[in-house]
């Protein structure tokens, strides 16, 4: 129980101590979404450890044979088990809740307490960033990203022209698909910069919000300039929303932005049009159109695809979506824990639980670095290294299959970034974490506890 | 009365070995063993250290399965839950929550049975008054000594009013007072018709409380029977009378000689036991305590004992029999037909005490601890330790006398 307390400390530490070291001069958002982000990793992290050193209850019980006068009551060895995770869970339920209250509190006190150091222009400057806090950070929106055009359709005829021209016909292997991806690409990348003056159209589908004029849509972007970056680092463009042809009023924001930073431009939600598509209009304003060491090329990433956002929720909860992410985590680490000392003794039970913690949170980058090409039995008995290697493959298929993918539910970086946390997410969660992997983990525990002897003696 | 239901234990051709990490056989903890435990008997099971007692009772409790052979508890696997709902256990040590008070621990087992609160409260009272830790109560486990955790943790067997108690060691541990208190409970329970299942090595114990033993060494059984039958001397007669003079002896010697053509093989004047012989001194340090208020040698002790004559044992036992009567509070996991058959016993006791007042426990379950004639002076000596303890306790003279006569 006294770890329970310093974990419970510690939390408490972080979260009450982090918004108190946050920079005054970082804007508004930046305070709010650091302290989130730190206090929502800290409090996952130290629950998920201190449900590793709960688990200990069960091997204390069995060392101090507590368990003997239990066991010999009419409680049932799942009964036992399950109790057990129980306790675990429900104790796991509270800190979180607690933390999460915390933060949620602090979030607030933060809010009321950050003062940018901007002399006169204090006033529009904190309403300002009221506004982004607001409208960016403490919210729950839905992105949508844009529709890619097709870059095979041009890609293909292009290869067409170029075969009837004859420019393939001296070369040797000559792969048609290998040189339709890479004149795909080629497209592609033609696409995603736009030079001085040009235009780029943006196309959404499926913009399902609320079309009323009051309310708000944000395109949120990122740019680089890849060539001719203007003196000043900050870039000219305009912005145009909406389509004329379908009815919607369009509207035009003119930019002025810093090069490599995430931008959001805010327009009423009636440029949405009746069918929920959303046309976006960008272009390059030059402001040097005379200077060609200016000639700005600004270049759109795949890696930070333009997206339409809308609000679909509230902060509040999606908070609490997010708290059930994680408590879908914690659920599932308790089971292992009690699953691990139902077998082994606790220093053993402990390391064993931890390396499925670490497992699961690095899960996509071991897939990453293993190799899962050669799953064929028929090479398995060619060598003995052959055999091991496989041997060792189906051993981690197996466990890949047990040991979930904590990444896939980890909620922190949206929810931060003010996403929604969707409920589909969160049943994902409950279905894969808790009902699937869950009830196995802890089907497995009453199966090796039940077979094992309480007051086993060995030597 | 054994004979007309099934055993409440009973295993055949039982073994178990205790292997090492790589399976291999170790020690072989119990070998062969076939034990027979009838409904209302107090059995016990006698061996030195290591003998196998405490890995039998964990077998019958499904703490360690066998390695061979069969256990039936109640006529069921020893792993079934009804099975223990209708058992109570006090360990070889006291296994408790060492972070819990009294109060709560007995209320956590109770809660284990399912029982409701204001059943779990009132046993609760009634079994910290009968170990006499009632002032001790608000304590937490891990602050008791090594005694008063025994006495806490007969407290936990007897929550559930278990028709079957096995009791691994119950007086190891105990002051002389305590050890004797536990005797006395346990013979009461067996006269109210518990079945009790008695592990020991210290040898007296087992012989003030058992009808029936089975001596284990090196996990083998090597003697049992009737307590009665096993510690019978049938080449001698002791006679017990006032003190003789030398003169009155040489006419016995005389008259011996002349009826039996024996020799008289010894004269002697009886010892008193050991035991009696303390609770005698605690008595009189109690007794001039009160009247020499102030005194600081011996001031615990009274204090101590004050406690535990807050309401006897007696008490106790026969409140919790009667309340197997209020049956609505067996546990709701048991299938019913297990908790009609835990009434059966249950029932006979409360119909004992309905016409009969005190139970008479004359013919069956009072143990006789030797020779014919030594009954009387083991009855005497008993007649004097329940009359210490008695006034110990504070029990009222009128169902005394009649125990006295019952035991002479």
């Amino acid at each position: 129980m006294k770890i329970a307390l310093v974990f419970l400390g510690l939390i408490g530490m972080v979260i009450l101590g982090l918004p108190f070291s946050i920079s005054a001069d970082s804007s508004l958002s930046d305070a709010v979404q650091s302290f989130m982000s730190y206090g929502l990793n800290a409090t996952g992290v130290l629950l998920g450890i201190l449900t590793v050193f709960l688990s200990r209850s069960v091997a204390d019980e069995l060392v101090q044979q507590q368990i003997f006068l239990v066991m010999t009551k009419p409680v049932a060895r799942w009964q036992y088990i399950l109790g057990k995770w129980l306790g675990i869970t429900t104790l796991n339920f509270a800190f979180l809740a607690c933390s999460g209250l915390t933060i949620y509190g602090m979030v607030h006190y933060i809010r009321a307490t950050h003062r940018p150091e901007t002399g006169d222009r204090w006033e529009m400057e904190r309403r300002m960033e009221e506004e982004q806090l607001a409208g960016e950070v403490l919210v729950a929106r839905h992105a949508i990203k844009t529709n890619l055009p097709d870059f095979l359709k041009p890609a293909q005829y292009e290869y067409e022209r170029n075969r009837e021209d004859g420019r393939y016909d001296d070369a040797l292997d000559f792969d048609e698909a290998g040189e339709i991806a890479r004149l795909s690409l080629q497209h592609e990348m033609r696409w995603r910069v736009v030079g001085p003056q040009e235009l780029r159209v943006f196309e959404f589908e499926n913009v399902l919000c609320d079309r009323s004029p009051d309310r708000r849509i944000q395109v949120r972007y990122k740019t680089n300039i890849s060539r001719g970056a203007p003196p000043d680092e900050v870039y000219r463009c305009i912005w145009r929303v909406g389509d004329a042809s379908k009815g919607t009023p369009v509207y035009q924001v003119n930019g002025r932005h810093v090069i490599g930073r995430h931008h959001t431009v805010t327009i009423p939600a009636d440029a949405v049009a009746a069918d929920h598509t959303l046309t976006v209009y960008f272009r390059n304003e030059n402001p040097f159109p005379d200077e060609p060491q200016f000639q700005n090329i600004i270049e759109f990433r795949k890696s930070d695809e333009v997206a339409v956002l809308f609000v679909v929720g509230t902060f509040e909860w999606n908070l609490v979506r997010l708290s059930i992410l994680m408590m879908c985590k914690l659920m599932f680490l308790g089971a292992v824990g009690i699953l691990m000392v139902t077998v082994f003794s606790f220093p053993v039970a402990c390391l064993a639980s931890f390396t499925v913690y670490t497992l699961a949170g690095t899960r996509r980058f071991i897939v990453e670095a293993l190799d899962f090409s050669s799953d064929d039995y028929a090479t398995m008995f060619t060598s003995l290294k052959e055999f091991f290697l496989q041997l060792l493959m189906h051993l981690y298929n197996v466990l890949h299959w047990i040991i979930p993918d904590f990444g896939r539910f980890n909620a922190i970086d949206e929810f931060v970034g003010g996403y929604n946390v969707s409920l589909t997410w969160v049943l994902n969660g409950l279905l894969w974490l808790v009902i699937v992997k869950t009830v196995f983990v802890l089907g497995l525990a009453i199966l090796l506890f039940h077979r094992r002897e309480v007051a086993e003696v060995s030597f | 009365m054994a004979e007309r239901t099934m055993p409440v234990v009973e295993t055949a051709g039982l073994c178990k070995t205790f292997r090492d990490f790589w399976r291999r056989p170790r020690v072989e903890a119990v070998k062969d063993l076939s034990l027979d435990i009838r409904p209302g008997e107090v059995f016990g099971l006698l061996g030195p250290n290591g003998s196998g007692k405490t890995t039998t009772i964990k077998m019958l409790l499904g703490l360690l399965y066998p390695t061979r052979g069969r256990i039936s508890v109640f006529g069921k696997p020893p792993t079934d839950v009804s099975v223990k709902a209708r058992i109570g256990f006090l360990p070889e040590e006291s296994y408790l929550y060492r972070f819990l008070v009294a109060h709560e621990t007995l209320d956590y087992y109770g809660r284990l049975f399912q029982l409701p609160h204001r059943a779990r409260r009132d046993r609760a009272e009634r079994l910290l008054d009968m170990v006499g830790l009632r002032h001790e109560a608000k304590r937490r486990v891990g602050e008791y000594s090594k005694g008063m955790a025994r006495r806490i943790g007969l407290a936990q067997a007897l929550i559930n009013d278990p028709e079957f108690l096995i009791l691994d060691e119950p007086t190891s541990g105990l002051d002389p007072i305590g050890a004797r208190q536990i005797k006395d409970v346990i013979r009461d329970l067996g006269r109210k018709g518990k079945t009790i299942l008695l592990s020991s090595h210290i040898l007296a114990d087992v012989e003030d409380v058992c009808d029936r033993v089975t001596i284990l060494y090196g996990g083998q059984q090597r003697a049992a029977g009737d307590i009665h039958d096993l510690l019978r001397r049938t080449d001698a007669t002791q006679i017990m009378a006032p003190t003789l003079s030398e003169e009155t002896i040489a006419q016995v010697s005389d008259l011996i000689q002349r009826l039996e053509k024996k020799e008289l093989l010894g004269v002697s004047n009886p010892r008193i036991k050991l035991e009696d012989f303390f609770l005698q001194i605690v008595e009189e340090a109690h007794a001039a305590n009160i009247q020499t208020s102030g005194a600081r040698v011996g001031g615990d002790v009274p204090e101590f004992l004050q406690k535990s004559t807050e309401t006897t044992a007696q008490r106790v036992v026969e409140s919790l029999v009667s309340a197997a009567s209020r049956r609505t509070e067996v546990p709701a996991g048991s299938p019913p037909q297990a908790a009609a058959r835990s009434d059966e016993p249950a029932r006979g006791v409360i119909d004992d005490l309905m016409t009969h007042g005190p139970v008479d426990d004359e013919e069956t379950s009072s143990p006789s601890p030797t020779t014919t004639a030594s009954v009387v002076s083991s009855g005497k000596a008993r007649d004097a330790d329940s009359k210490v303890i008695d006034e110990l306790l504070g029990r009222s003279g009128a169902d005394t006398p009649q125990e006295r006569e019952n035991d002479a």
